[in-house]
Formats: structure tokens, C-alpha cells, sequence
């Protein structure tokens, strides 16, 4: 059954007002709330009620004072970095007569939290003008309908959320020469383009595990994953992309494959049938960078005929479009290194909607993702649906 | 599947072609117009009397001269000069251009062939191995541009063969050139000629129904086409010929899984995961093990044979990935994610995957038809140095170099 944990302390806000009882002062932080990420430049909006002159209200983040307003409206502005931890925003207001006032607001990283069981639906949307990518659009925009019912927007948000994400690299003897060092080129633009809250996995196969890191934040590991490796032996997608999507299970926000390969299976035990299946029970998107000039061309093995090799081709495909990734086509080697920041480019503007399922039954059943855009010449492309489990 | 009754035919052809070689005095003047060999060694010459254009006879006998010195250095032992010169000799003459060209170098060398064959029959196993030889450095170097000379070494390697067991018509006959076919289809299939592969193998295994190299072979070639009745048929000579053959069991029991023979796949995969078998096996045959109880719906079977397969093959990651996913189908995720946790900490195994073996020609396979090889032909090396009137002088091994 796949379930989405999410933290307590990213949906509860806590509300510790003390002091303000005594005084004739009180104080309520209206931004940010906790039910959101805090990275980068933020600013602190704090409602105010007094009886008397208010002369500074002082921001204090996990204890440390990052600034003060001596007058309305009151706001601070901080950096609060990019670091996906627990923060406890607190504002502290002095009246005149020295009575305070004081107010938290405790947020804090995504976290599994086995507690709490809510079966929030995320989709990352990407919208598209012909070519282009449409950025200014707004919650009321969009319109999301599950198995053709209309949802309520739970969350929303644009492109700035962390990444988690697996660089999933084809080493097997067809990426001998250029094609290894250009796929070292490209990974490694991609991991560079990671922001410190992102975190990632990198994994090498052929047709069998070479190499694979875990989840780590820090650049300087995956890099150093990417190093010098044979390319060499067979190749077997469909075990390690279930390795991948597997290994995503247990995070939450936007997970992401990136997979490089030609995409011919031939020794993998695991059929694409339960890599299609796994995606289905998940919420990753897999991004596809495909090789070998975007022909696919049909062989057979000893462990599958033609026809069957094709259908494991079909439904790696149908994978890809379902998680609401999708394939980008390289027809010379030199493109590679260009498709991974495109793709990373993608994600950083995708939007970001949440809604809890009017109809959740349990059952194993296919439930029909459609995002409408309500602007006209737009394309929103995102997963297809999910299995209700 | 390709008929017994073919290849009955195609052998009986072959015989036929024997016999002219045998005695061209008699039967030269009956000889078919078209040579039941595709061209080799059985059209004949060797008495004179069959006419040539007059101002060829001088290439011929340039040639014919050329091609004695080459069986005198491999009579010596000397196997890489003598196969280089073979192929400087041979693409000199052939051109893909000119097919037709291979005809004068045909003559030229099946000429010496029947004067040496005709004094002593045995010397037609070392020439069938520097012929051999020569197809394998041809194959070595990719033959770019010399198509019809590839073939030409290769048809030369198969007829020797032929004419071999033929003519001798003795069991031991049998079994050299049973092997000598063997070792050409497996260089025909690691080049991906799997028909030309399948004849090979064919062939050998009439010569020899024990020939275990030759009905692998024939089965794999028959697994990779989807041909699996017939891949079924030849394993299950070959578990007759071995019934402790390993590997046939295992290929035996995929093929019979793909034909919905349940029960008797179960049985030989059960059978491969407890006994003694080479880890690539049994790590295949557990696999495959798994896979048929999963598809079978039987969760918790699959779960426990992959579970004790993790206990042999610990760093193995394709078990940690496929009991994975066996436990997401029960419903076990936290199971399935915490095999995820373990599956990073493995120092994955440096040897090559079970499953690219099982896909892949290894020369192991027919490391012993060759050995085999390599031995019949040094001890002949003396008689065909005889038939030349060469001192022998071999100290090297001949026919499977490198």
C-alpha cells in the first residue's frame, strides 16, 4: 500500500503566545506559516496589538536574533539559506512600558512521520506555450480532476522545492568511449545544478550494479561516484530502475529518475511490467535521456524474443509518460551534457499542487490524473494517475 | 525447426561429394556441374584431367606451390606463419569484386589436398585445422573487404571435416570431425551467424550424438531465434548424453517454462538450487525459480528462494532488487525498502552477472572440443610432413591458437 507520511511539523502550526496575557501587548507571526519550506531570503511579517507605544519587535530564528523593526509594519527580512532543517521563527515585541510579547512559529524539514497517515496526492506540472514554459501562473489557474472529479488545491507551489533524485547511468559496453565521458559530463552538470537542500543518489549499471551512493547532499560524494568506471558488460534497465524508484519510496516532495541509457533491456529478472506498476504506486516522475539517435531497434535475446523485447521497449515508455517525466531524444552525443540542465531546468519551474483525494477506496484501482490550465494555448503535462493504494 | 531429414540430406550430399574426392579417376567424367559442397574441396582435378584455360595453369600452379610451402611450415609447428602466409596467399587471389577468383584458388588448393589426402587420409586433419586457424584470425580481424575468402576458409574448414569422417568412416573420425564443426560454429556464433552456427552444430551432433558443445550450441541458437520446442529437443539429447550437465539443465528448464511446462521446470530449477552446480547456474536457477512461483501467484515461494539464495550469493544486488519486488507485491514494503538500505552497503560482486552469461557464447563451452582438436592434429603433424616429403619438425600446438 503506498502511502504518503508527512511530517506533523510541516502541517501543524504552533501557536505559543506568552507573555502577552500580562501585557497589553500581543503579537502573531502572519508570515511565514509553518506549512511550508523556508529557504533562501524570507521575510517575517508580525501582526501587532497594543494599548501602548510598541518600540522594536526583534525576529529571532532557532535563538539567534537575524533583525529588528522599530516601526510598522513590522517586518524582518532574513536568509534563512538553504539548508532543509528545523527552524523555530520566534518575534518578540517590546511595548514602551517594557511589557512583551512574544510569538513561534516552528517549521521543519520533510520528515517520515509513521504517525500520521495522509494520502496527499502531489503533482508536478509542467506548463508549456508552444516551446516555452509558462511561470506566472497562480492556484486559481489550475483545476485538477481525479478519475473526473473536481479536487481542492491543498498546497501549491512553484519550482523551489527540494529535489530528491537519482542519477541512474547506463555503464554497460554500448557507452564505451565518447559516450561515457559525455554521460560523466552531463551527470556531472546536473549534480553541480543541485541545490544544497537537493539531495541525490548516483547509480552505475551494466548488467549489473557497479556502482551506488545513498541519498547524500553532498556534491563532492556524487562527483566522486561518477569517477572512472569500464563500460563494460550487458545492461539490464528494468532491475535498476525498480532499484531507483524503490529507493524514492520513502522520501517525500519531488523525487525524480534521471535515467541515461538506450534503453534495451536485455538482462534484467525484474520485468518493465513491475517497473510500470512500481511507478504507478509511486509518485517519482522518470526523466529519460535516451541514446542511440532515439531509434529503437528490435533484438532479441536468449531471455526474450523480438516481440517481447519490444514490449518491455513499450511499456519502459509508457512508465515514463505515466510518472509524468519524459523522454528526451539524443541524436548525437554532443547534446547530452545539454539535455541534463534542460531537464533540471524543467524541474526547477514546475508547479506544485496538492489535494487529498475526494475518493481513496483502497483498492488497487487506476485513478485518472487530468490538470486543466485555465489559460487559453497552455499545456500542463503531468503524471497520468496512480493505483489507489 | 529445422528438419532431421534435411540435414540427413544435406549429409548424404555430402558423402556423395566424399566419394568423388576418393576416386576421380572413375568418376571424374560424371561429376556434377554444380558441386554438392558449395565449391570446396570436391570438385576435382587432382588426375589432370580436367581442362583449364591456358593461360591460367601458370597462376594455378603458383598457387599450388605456395599453398605445399604454407602445409609444410603448419607441419612444422610453425602456426602463425603458416596461417599468415595462408591468408596473404588466399586474399591475394580472392577478391570480393571477382567471386569467380575464388574458384582458381579452390583448385590450386584442393590439387595438393588430393595428392597429400591420397597418400595418407590423417593429413586431412591438420589441414582442416590450419583452415580453421585461418577462418578464426580472419574473423579476429574483421575481414573488412574479403567476404568471399572468409567464406572460402570456411567452407574449406566444414568439407575437410566432412570429407574426413567420410573417408575414414571410423568412429574416431567421427569424433574429430564432429569437434572440428563444433569449433566452427562456435566461432560462427560469437561472430552472429547463428543459421550458418545451427548447420555446424547440426552437423556435429550427427557425427557424434554425444557431442554435449555441439547440442549446447544447437540449443542456444535455437533459444536466441525463439524457437523453443527445438531447443527443448536438443537439451534433451544433450541431458541424455550428460545427465549431470548442468547448464543444459538450466537452459532446459527456461525453455520448458516458456512452453508452459511448469512442473518439470520446477522440478530441474529445485534440483539446481540444492546441488553442486557452478554459481552462475545455480544463481539462475534461483532466479528463474523465483520467477515462476511469482507467476504463479505463490508470494511467499518466491520469497523463500530468493531468501536463501541471499544467503549464498550475499552480494548479489539483482536478489536484494527482485525480493523486493516479491515483498511490494505481499504488501511488505518496509521489508522491501529495508533490502533498499542493504542493497547499498553490498560491495557488488566483480564477476560477470549470471544472466549476461546465459546470453553470451563463452569459449568455455568449446574449450574441450578444441583441446580435443589441438591434440588429434599435433599428432598428425608427422604424417602430413610426411605426405609433403617436409621434415617434421612440430613443437607448437596448431588449430586453436589464441
Amino acid at each position: 500500500m503506498k502511502r504518503l507520511r508527512v511530517s506533523l511539523g510541516l502541517l501543524a502550526l504552533s501557536l505559543l503566545a506568552t507573555g502577552a496575557a500580562r501585557a497589553a501587548v500581543s503579537a502573531q507571526i502572519v508570515s511565514p506559516t509553518a506549512d511550508m519550506p523556508i529557504f533562501g531570503k524570507t521575510e517575517v511579517k508580525v501582526a501587532v496589538s497594543a494599548t501602548e507605544a510598541v518600540t522594536r519587535v526583534e525576529v529571532f530564528v532557532n535563538g539567534k536574533l537575524v533583525g529588528t523593526a522599530t516601526q510598522a509594519p513590522w517586518t524582518v527580512t532574513f536568509e534563512a539559506g538553504d539548508q532543509n532543517v528545523k527552524r523555530e521563527i520566534k518575534a518578540v515585541v517590546h511595548a514602551a512600558s517594557g511589557a512583551t510579547a512574544t510569538h513561534s512559529v516552528v517549521t521543519a524539514p520533510v520528515q517520515i512521520d509513521d504517525q500520521l497517515d495522509l494520502r496527499l496526492q502531489q503533482l508536478f506540472v509542467t506548463v508549456t506555450r508552444g516551446q516555452a514554459r509558462t511561470l506566472d501562473l497562480g492556484e486559481n489557474d489550475f483545476r485538477v480532476y481525479d478519475n473526473g472529479k473536481a479536487q481542492q488545491l491543498i498546497t501549491f507551489g512553484r519550482g523551489e522545492l527540494p529535489l530528491t533524485a537519482v542519477l541512474l547511468l547506463d555503464t554497460s559496453e554500448s557507452m564505451q568511449g565518447e559516450r561515457i565521458q559525455a554521460a560523466r559530463r552531463g551527470a556531472t552538470t546536473f549534480l553541480n545544478g543541485l541545490k544544497d537542500v537537493d539531495e541525490a543518489s548516483v547509480v552505475l549499471f551494466s548488467d549489473r550494479l557497479l556502482r551506488a551512493t545513498p541519498f547524500v547532499f553532498d556534491k563532492k560524494v556524487l562527483l566522486r561516484a561518477l569517477g572512472e568506471t569500464e563500460a563494460t558488460g550487458g545492461t539490464a534497465v528494468n532491475d535498476f530502475l525498480y532499484m531507483s524508484l524503490k529507493m524514492l519510496e520513502p522520501r517525500v516532495g519531488r523525487r525524480v529518475v534521471i535515467l541515461l541509457s538506450d534503453g534495451s533491456d536485455v538482462h534484467s529478472v525484474v520485468p518493465m511490467s513491475e517497473v510500470l506498476w512500481k511507478a504507478r504506486t509511486g509518485q517519482a516522475m522518470i526523466y529519460w535521456i535516451q541514446l542511440d539517435e532515439s531509434k529503437h531497434r528490435s533484438y532479441v535475446s536468449s531471455w526474450r524474443s523480438v516481440e517481447e523485447n519490444d514490449v518491455e521497449y513499450k511499456t519502459l515508455v509508457k512508465a515514463v509518460e505515466e510518472s509524468g517525466g519524459r523522454i528526451e531524444k539524443i541524436s548525437a552525443i554532443g547534446e547530452l551534457e545539454g539535455a541534463f540542465q534542460a531537464i533540471l531546468q524543467e524541474l526547477r519551474e514546475q508547479y506544485v499542487l496538492g489535494y487529498y483525494p475526494s475518493e481513496m477506496k483502497k483498492d488497487g484501482r487506476w485513478h485518472e490524473v487530468k490538470v486543466d490550465v485555465q489559460r487559453s494555448g497552455v499545456r500542463a503535462r503531468t503524471r497520468d494517475g496512480y493505483l489507489d493504494f | 525447426m529445422i528438419s532431421m531429414m534435411i540435414w540427413k540430406a544435406r549429409a548424404r550430399a555430402a558423402i556423395a561429394g566424399a566419394l568423388l574426392c576418393a576416386a576421380p579417376l572413375a568418376v571424374s567424367a560424371q561429376a556434377p556441374s554444380e558441386d554438392p559442397f558449395g565449391g570446396a574441396v570436391t570438385a576435382t582435378d587432382v588426375s589432370g584431367q580436367v581442362k583449364r584455360p591456358a593461360g591460367r595453369r601458370a597462376d594455378v600452379d603458383a598457387i599450388q606451390s605456395r599453398y605445399r610451402k604454407i602445409l609444410a611450415a603448419w607441419a612444422e609447428g610453425q602456426t602463425a606463419r603458416a596461417a599468415v602466409d595462408l591468408m596473404a596467399l588466399e586474399t591475394s587471389v580472392v577478391t570480393d569484386e571477382d567471386p569467380t577468383t575464388r574458384k582458381q584458388l579452390l583448385k590450386a588448393e584442393q590439387a595438393v589436398i588430393h595428392e597429400v589426402g591420397a597418400a595418407n587420409l590423417e593429413t586431412l586433419v591438420p589441414i582442416a585445422m590450419l583452415h580453421h586457424e585461418t577462418y578464426r584470425r580472419y574473423l579476429a580481424e574483421g575481414a573488412r573487404g574479403h567476404a568471399v575468402v572468409l567464406g572460402h576458409a570456411r567452407a574449406m574448414t566444414r568439407d575437410l571435416a566432412i570429407l574426413y569422417r567420410e573417408q575414414s568412416g571410423s568412429e574416431g573420425a567421427a569424433l574429430v570431425s564432429s569437434r572440428i564443426l563444433t569449433s566452427l560454429g562456435g566461432m560462427l556464433q560469437q561472430a552472429a551467424q547463428q543459421l550458418p552456427a545451427a548447420d555446424m552444430f547440426q552437423l556435429a551432433a550427427e557425427m557424434d550424438p554425444r557431442n554435449t558443445a555441439a547440442l549446447l550450441g544447437l540449443a542456444t541458437v535455437f533459444e536466441k531465434n525463439a524457437r523453443y520446442e527445438a531447443a527443448v529437443d536438443a537439451l534433451r539429447h544433450l541431458i541424455a548424453a550428460d545427465p549431470e550437465h548442468a547448464e543444459g539443465k538450466l537452459r532446459l528448464a527456461v525453455n520448458l517454462h516458456r512452453l508452459g511446462q511448469i512442473q518439470e521446470a520446477t522440478t530441474l530449477l529445485q534440483g539446481l538450487t540444492t546441488a553442486p552446480a557452478d554459481d552462475w547456474v545455480a544463481a539462475l536457477a534461483a532466479q528463474e525459480l523465483a520467477g515462476l512461483q511469482r507467476e504463479k501467484g505463490n508470494l511467499d515461494g518466491a520469497r523463500k528462494v530468493l531468501e536463501a539464495a541471499l544467503e549464498r550469493f550475499p552480494n548479489d544486488p539483482r536478489f536484494y532488487v527482485q525480493l523486493a519486488a516479491v515483498l511490494d507485491r505481499a504488501g511488505q514494503t518496509r521489508s522491501a525498502q529495508d533490502l533498499m538500505e542493504k542493497v547499498l552497503t553490498v560491495q557488488p560482486a566483480p564477476e560477470t552477472a549470471a544472466r549476461f552469461l546465459y546470453n553470451t557464447i563463452r569459449d568455455e563451452t568449446f574449450q574441450a572440443a578444441r583441446r580435443f582438436l589441438d591434440e588429434n592434429a599435433q599428432s598428425r603433424l608427422s604424417v602430413l610432413a610426411q605426405a609433403l616429403d617436409t621434415p617434421n619438425k612440430a613443437s607448437v600446438a596448431v588449430g586453436v591458437a589464441g
